[in-house]
């Protein structure tokens, strides 16, 4: 008798379950400008535990199966995606930072001085500034006055969440004519907004470097 | 039965003849006196005149093992199965009310207006909203520290402490 009832019980539950599915639809995108592999992996934040995503013809097409709202999303973060690449304006500000008897900021950090004021360091000094623009997938070096230089390469904006990598920025320093590394590392720069790099040795070392950035399109 | 005089005589040196154990059995004076020469003698006396069981000790150890399966056996399937039909009953009779339940409530949320699918693009905006500054670093000794922004933010502090940056920076 139970187990007649656990049967039925399981087997309305099986059809209540495919009664209950969305459909799922299938779009195929071809692209024209940018990768399908690099594509597939930024779509993945948008897709439901249903979809699935396959690659054809290379590395130019994908097919995308998911619930039909999610596949709309999806191609319209594709679309816009597959862009010619497109320019990026940075602006990259390096200043030094320690502690002092009295907090002096530079006129060319003020924007940021509300910021500033929640790290322990109250005195900081401009060490070089540049403005530079390149494409998606461009490399670039610049010189942050006459100790410092910074390299980079940008990568393609992710329209998913705005945001544009800085792969491989690498911050270096002029002793003695020789240059050496600092620190590398690949930051995601979303679009319009200021990142406030502070590097440091300890949390009580004297004296900080603080690189300042800001992508625009 | 030998005599408690032929016992005590024959003792200390046939202790493992069959008469003279059964006699420590049903002697309690012989026993004391026995046990004051051999404290063994006692658990010797309990086994009887023949400490091997009939078969050999292989079949007895057969024996023992078949009764211990037959009773696990028997214990295992009766009642178990019975319980875990039940609990399967239970399971898919919960799953079943859930699940009309949900149904029921997505026939009232198909009606136009409510929005259901936005809630589910707002869920999804905040995942990928929510990626890190730093994809990585390069340093085995490094700390970084995003320091969480409020929303409509425009500036954000991330700080790094890495012990292979030098002291002059």
């Amino acid at each position: 008798m139970t187990k007649r009832a656990a049967i039925l019980l399981t087997l309305s539950l099986l059809l209540t379950g495919a009664a209950f599915a969305e459909p799922l639809s299938v779009v195929t995108y071809q692209f024209k400008h940018k990768s399908a592999e690099k594509a597939a992996a930024m779509i993945k934040s948008l897709m439901s535990t249903e979809g699935s995503l396959s690659m054809q013809a290379g590395d130019s097409t994908l097919v995308i199966t998911d619930r039909t709202e999610n596949v709309k999303a999806i191609s319209a973060a594709l679309a816009q995606y597959d862009a010619p690449a497109q320019t990026i304006q940075l602006s990259v500000r390096l200043a030094s930072a320690r502690n002092e008897a009295t907090a002096r900021i530079p006129d060319n950090l003020r924007d940021v001085a509300p910021n500033l004021a929640m790290v322990r360091y109250n005195v900081f000094e401009n060490l070089g500034s540049a403005n530079v623009s390149g494409k998606e997938g461009d490399s670039g070096i610049v010189e942050l006055g006459p100790a410092y230089r910074a390299d980079f390469r940008f990568g393609e904006i992710d329209p998913a969440t705005g945001s544009i990598p800085l792969s491989d920025f690498r911050l270096s320093k002029l002793d003695k004519d020789q240059l050496s590394q600092l620190y590398k590392t690949t930051m995601n720069l979303k679009v319009g907004r200021t990142v406030i790099f502070l590097a440091t040795r300890d949390p009580q070392s004297q004296r900080a470097l603080v690189v300042i950035l800001t992508a625009k399109r | 039965m030998i005599s408690c005089a032929t016992f005590r005589a024959t003792f200390p040196v046939s202790v493992d003849d069959a008469q003279v154990l059964e006699h420590l059995r049903s002697c309690d004076v012989c026993l004391t006196f026995a046990v004051e020469h051999d404290p063994d003698v006692m658990f010797r006396a309990v086994g009887g005149g023949d400490p091997i069981p009939p078969g050999g000790l292989d079949a007895f150890v057969g024996d023992v093992m078949r009764e211990v399966r037959m009773r696990s056996g028997s214990r295992s399937t009766g009642p178990k199965e019975s319980a875990l039909w039940r609990r399967i009953a239970i399971a898919a009779a919960l799953s079943a009310v859930v699940s009309s339940g949900a149904l029921f409530y997505q026939s009232r949320s198909a009606i136009p207006g409510v929005p259901l699918t936005i809630e589910r693009a707002a869920m999804t905006s905040v995942i990928a909203s929510s990626r890190p500054v730093i994809e990585n670093y390069e340093s085995d000794s490094a700390t970084i520290i995003e320091v969480p922004t409020a929303a409509g933010e425009d500036v954000q502090v991330v700080m790094v402490f890495d012990e292979s940056l030098p002291a002059d920076l």
